[in-house]
């Protein structure tokens, strides 16, 4: 498992390729900047040295199981929360020292959003609007008219995926260049999680806006997410470009004969035995299947989803167990 | 903060509404019956004023707003939390001004000059609001970081019931004849404003415990502000 200096490299490395032509202004294209956060609520240690970089124009998930830090890591970007120790920068600002310029530049819907339940639709986004100098009134109504939002609905009557709608048009409508979504779909039904995706992207297609998607259901993730980080007890396990962590990380399955060979693998996540066969997940197939062949262990590869990779990083095993679900269906 | 004006009148103005009819109403009613002396029956409206709406205004803004959750929206938009939580100082106030000016002017309306003068009637009712200031003001600092509108309704009435036995106790203990500690310590009551000076005129002992309640109630509110955006909201 990397450490959190090199997650933080290893997105460096990952970055998009235009931000290699751009030294000069590559912090100018860094939206989202934390370098060595740290935060304790008491004894409890929620971030433990955080390090993660956002590239304009990407969609990055933030990835964590409930309880990880992912709310505390959002807030410390919004200027809610003071962090214990590190660097927080966002759109090159520090949140804690301008947080009104950086709220007024970022669109945020938070989990389960409580909204004022006794204002209509109309009126909730004429109570907002005021506070953003950049709101866009053509936009707004396009907006309503693309989620079909009642406009004369009082919000405590909407349906939940009407009110997380509202929660995306007020994030939305004065046009942010960074748009945070704390684990927006929570509670919401398989259906209306898809439909609530399908307006995101549609709202994606056409701006070059940032999106950073905290989250803990993957396979929703996964098309539109164009990098990954993995929050896990404080610490970003993996930072990386989706398709590059989908390239790395897979499962490779080797007789059980090559065990000791299989817990000696670099960047070893997980490992598991079933029957007369070993299944290893590896944070680098490529170093990992070279050092098989030179032991002459003979190994099948699978591709994995996004699911599967964040699995590994959170609950992956170094030591074997017989209790894992049946390679086949895994594969 | 015309828009964070607008939202706050529209939660609050139905408490207003109703701190305004039970006190005009029971002073209405109470002086057309003429049960009991008008002064009598003015100063227990008085009395129910300064119960009802210091708790009523208090625990209504803050803790009920965190209790719905909405607080944590109100929080992450572009606006400074001292702005936010002003105009809501700023609407508990009203929330206790108005209904004792209505209820003032009921009792003008009917009484005025009948048993008690009209001076006495303002005077009264503006002894009152200053107690019930100095009491929304105690109960505002100690709920504002407080989850949810039940836990700060408890801590309201504790503050009241405590600052009454205060009262009792300090009044017990003066010594009518000659002012000593117990006398000065009065300035801090809010309940003083009620309750009186045993010992020296109203006026000047009066002006002198404005003074220190309006001192004491600077440093409560700033430290509600300062308190105000860092307690979490309760979730549901």
């Amino acid at each position: 498992m990397s450490d959190n200096n090199l997650s933080h490299e290893d997105s460096r490395d990952e970055r998009p390729r235009d931000e290699h032509s751009r030294e000069g202004s590559a912090s100018a294209s860094r939206v989202i900047e934390m370098i060595g956060v740290v935060k304790q609520f008491g004894r409890k240690h929620v971030l433990e040295g955080v390090n993660l970089t956002v590239f304009a124009g990407q969609t990055f998930a933030f990835l964590g199981r409930n309880g990880a830090g992912k709310s505390t890591a959002i807030r410390m970007l919004l200027g809610l929360l003071k962090p214990d120790a590190g660097t927080v920068r966002v759109l090159g600002m520090d949140p804690q020292a301008e947080p009104l310029k950086v709220r007024q530049r970022v669109g945020y819907l938070a989990e389960d959003q409580a909204m004022f339940g006794w204002m209509q639709v109309r009126q909730i986004i004429a109570f907002v609007k005021p506070f953003y100098p950049t709101w866009d009134e053509k936009w707004a109504r396009h907006l309503c008219e693309r989620f079909e939002l009642p406009m004369t609905t009082k919000v405590r009557h909407l349906s939940k995926g009407q009110g997380v709608r509202v929660g995306l048009l007020l994030a939305l409508a004065h046009r942010p260049e960074l748009v945070i979504l704390d684990d927006p779909t929570l509670g919401l039904d398989p259906i209306m999680r898809k439909e609530f995706l399908r307006d995101l992207v549609t709202f994606l297609q056409g701006e070059r806006v940032t999106v950073f998607f905290s989250s803990h259901l993957l396979y929703e993730i996964e098309p539109v997410a164009d990098a990954v980080a993995i929050l896990d007890r404080g610490r970003i396990v993996r930072q990386a470009q989706t398709e590059a962590l989908r390239e790395n990380v897979k499962r490779l399955i080797l007789p059980s004969a090559a065990e000791a060979v299989a817990r000696g693998l670099p960047g070893l996540l997980d490992i598991s035995r079933r029957g007369r066969q070993i299944a290893v997940v590896v944070e680098d197939a490529q170093a990992a299947g070279a050092a098989l062949a030179r032991q002459g262990v003979s190994h099948e590869s699978i591709d994995l989803n996004l699911d599967e990779i964040f699995e590994a990083y959170v609950i992956g095993r170094k030591e074997p167990a017989n209790a894992e679900p049946s390679l086949e269906r895994v594969a | 903060m015309r828009s964070l004006l607008w939202k706050e009148w529209h939660e609050q103005r139905w408490k207003l509404a109703f701190g305004s009819l039970i006190l005009g109403a029971f002073a209405g009613v109470g002086l057309h019956a003429r049960v009991i002396a008008d002064e009598n029956l003015l100063e227990m409206v008085c009395f129910l004023a300064v119960l009802l709406l210091s708790v009523m205004s208090s625990t209504g803004l803050v803790p009920a707003e965190r209790e719905e959750g909405t607080m944590r929206m109100l929080l992450a938009l572009p606006v400074r939390p001292s702005l936010v939580f002003s105009i809501k100082m700023l609407i508990g106030v009203l929330l206790c001004v108005v209904p004792l000016i209505f209820s003032a002017l009921v009792s003008i309306a009917i009484a005025g000059g009948r048993e008690i003068s009209t001076a006495s009637i303002l005077a009264l009712h503006a002894r009152t609001l200053a107690a019930t200031l100095s009491l929304y003001f105690w109960m505002l600092a100690l709920t504002v970081r407080l989850p949810t509108e039940a836990r700060a309704s408890l801590i309201a009435i504790g503050v009241l019931i405590i600052w009454m036995m205060l009262t009792l106790g300090l009044l017990a203990g003066e010594d009518w004849h000659r002012p000593g500690i117990l006398s000065r310590l009065m300035a801090l009551d809010p309940f003083v404003f009620l309750a009186g000076f045993p010992h020296t005129g109203w006026v000047v002992s009066l002006a002198l415990a404005a003074c220190v309640q309006a001192t004491i109630a600077l440093a409560l509110c700033l430290w509600a502000a300062w308190q105000f955006p860092k307690a979490k909201e309760a979730r549901p």
